[in-house]
């Protein structure tokens, strides 16, 4: 089963009222929180003047634009235009909404309609997330790991087995969200912190070299 | 305390943030930095032979590095800013007041050479500012490991004014700011102090003021 789910970010990075931008299957979005603590992947424009949503604010249950503070409600649908405070905005103004879910303190999107849950990965917590400038493939290679189908690359990093989940990035660029093993103390989580650095300058140095 | 400053200058920013946090009043004398290059003129040098700004001066005292202004004007009016409670919190305040040297070399001046025009290795100044981010996002991830929120410690110092305006103004020099998760969140606590100010390219946090009136009814 070819895998749909794409890891964004770990839910600790996106608390509520935080927006961050981001790209699945080459669609740049804004994935946000409310203020209640739902999470959203929207495509990452305005439809009024196409300003990225991800420069904007979370008020509550909605996001607005930083540009004229257009707000737009949980269904994507803009309920709010400050310059014209009366007036009920048309259902055509509207912000392209994708699929967010959370699982294991993991934010997934998917830019299909789909019915099965996003991935699970028992016994891992997660650490962090760093960006590369490397396309995948030369992370499998330094790391000597395949991806598996929910594009989780299983390794060992000072001596502890994580799982880093493979998010490609645009311009050859790859987001690592990285997972300990549960149970790991903060100390060996900060030596795996310093492992991760490492094996991005090997990956970059790799691409310098190739 | 008279503040020598530019609006858009980040290390001028740091010092009209620290007074604002700390309640302080300084007088502000704007400078012609661009285009008229008043930072340069035989006045200034006089005051500051280096030729560049901030400029401090305070009953006969002029500092002119912004993190020796920081140091100086968290001494006399909030010492909790100082961030020596412990010779560990104090050296790593002393840390990070000596990277933001390389903040200002590197961000700095790629945003100086977008903004303004000014000559610089562009190449050179995003990449070393591209390592610079990465090494704050890296000590922030094991800040909170530990369980601290902020750069030297669990609260605010200094250390944070002194690396968090370029930490946000890296994009007017081309350098990405999305990849990093933790800054994101550390430049947010910053904004979310009270008396908080901005500069163009910091602003506050939007979303801490409710709606400024009542949405719509659909019917």
């Amino acid at each position: 089963m070819p895998q749909n789910w794409t890891a964004v970010a770990l839910s600790r990075d996106v608390p509520p009222q935080v927006v961050i931008p981001t790209v699945v299957e080459g669609r740049e979005l804004a994935v946000w929180r409310s203020q209640s603590g739902r999470i959203a992947a929207w495509e990452d424009r305005c439809p009024h003047r196409g300003m990225r949503l991800s420069h904007g604010f979370v008020r509550g249950e909605a996001l607005s634009c930083i540009y004229h503070g257009w707000s737009y409600n949980e269904a994507g649908l803009c309920q709010r235009i400050p310059a014209h405070p009366d007036l009920v905005p048309p259902d055509a103004i509207r912000v392209p909404t994708l699929t967010a879910a959370e699982s294991d303190g993991i934010i997934w999107v998917t830019a299909e309609s789909t019915d099965r849950p996003p991935p699970k990965m028992p016994g891992f917590t997660p650490l962090r997330s760093l960006t590369v400038e490397v396309p995948a493939s030369t992370i499998t290679a330094v790391s000597a790991s395949p991806i598996g189908e929910d594009g989780d690359l299983r390794l060992a990093l000072a001596g502890i087995a994580c799982l880093l989940l493979v998010q490609p990035l645009p311009g050859d660029r790859t987001a690592l969200h990285a997972l300990v093993a549960a149970g790991t103390s903060p100390t060996a989580q900060a030596s795996v912190s310093r492992a991760l650095e490492d094996l991005r300058h090997q990956a970059e140095t790799e691409r310098q070299a190739a | 305390m008279i503040l020598y400053d530019y609006i858009l200058s980040p290390d001028c920013y740091k010092v009209r943030l620290l007074a604002a946090l700390t309640g302080t009043k300084i007088t502000l004398r704007p400078v012609d930095f661009h285009p008229g290059g008043e930072h340069k003129t035989a006045t200034f040098l006089a005051m500051n032979p280096s030729g560049t700004i901030p400029i401090f001066e305070d009953d006969g005292l002029i500092l002119t590095e912004s993190s020796a202004i920081l140091t100086y004007l968290a001494a006399k009016t909030g010492p909790t800013w100082l961030g020596d409670d412990t010779p560990e919190m104090r050296g790593r305040v002393a840390q990070w007041l000596a990277f933001s040297q390389r903040l200002s070399a590197s961000i700095g001046k790629a945003r100086v050479h977008d903004m303004l025009n000014k000559p610089a290795d562009i190449e050179a100044c995003r990449k070393a500012g591209t390592q610079c981010l990465r090494e704050i996002e890296a000590a922030l991830v094991d800040q909170r490991l530990a369980g601290h929120d902020f750069l030297a410690g669990d609260r605010p110092t200094i250390a944070d004014l002194a690396c968090f305006p370029h930490s946000m103004l890296a994009p007017d020099g081309g350098i990405s700011v999305d990849p990093y998760p933790s800054i994101r969140l550390w430049t947010r606590r910053v904004r979310a102090l009270p008396g908080f100010i901005e500069m163009p390219g910091i602003h506050r946090l939007h979303d801490l003021k409710p709606e400024p009136g009542p949405i719509p009814e659909r019917v």
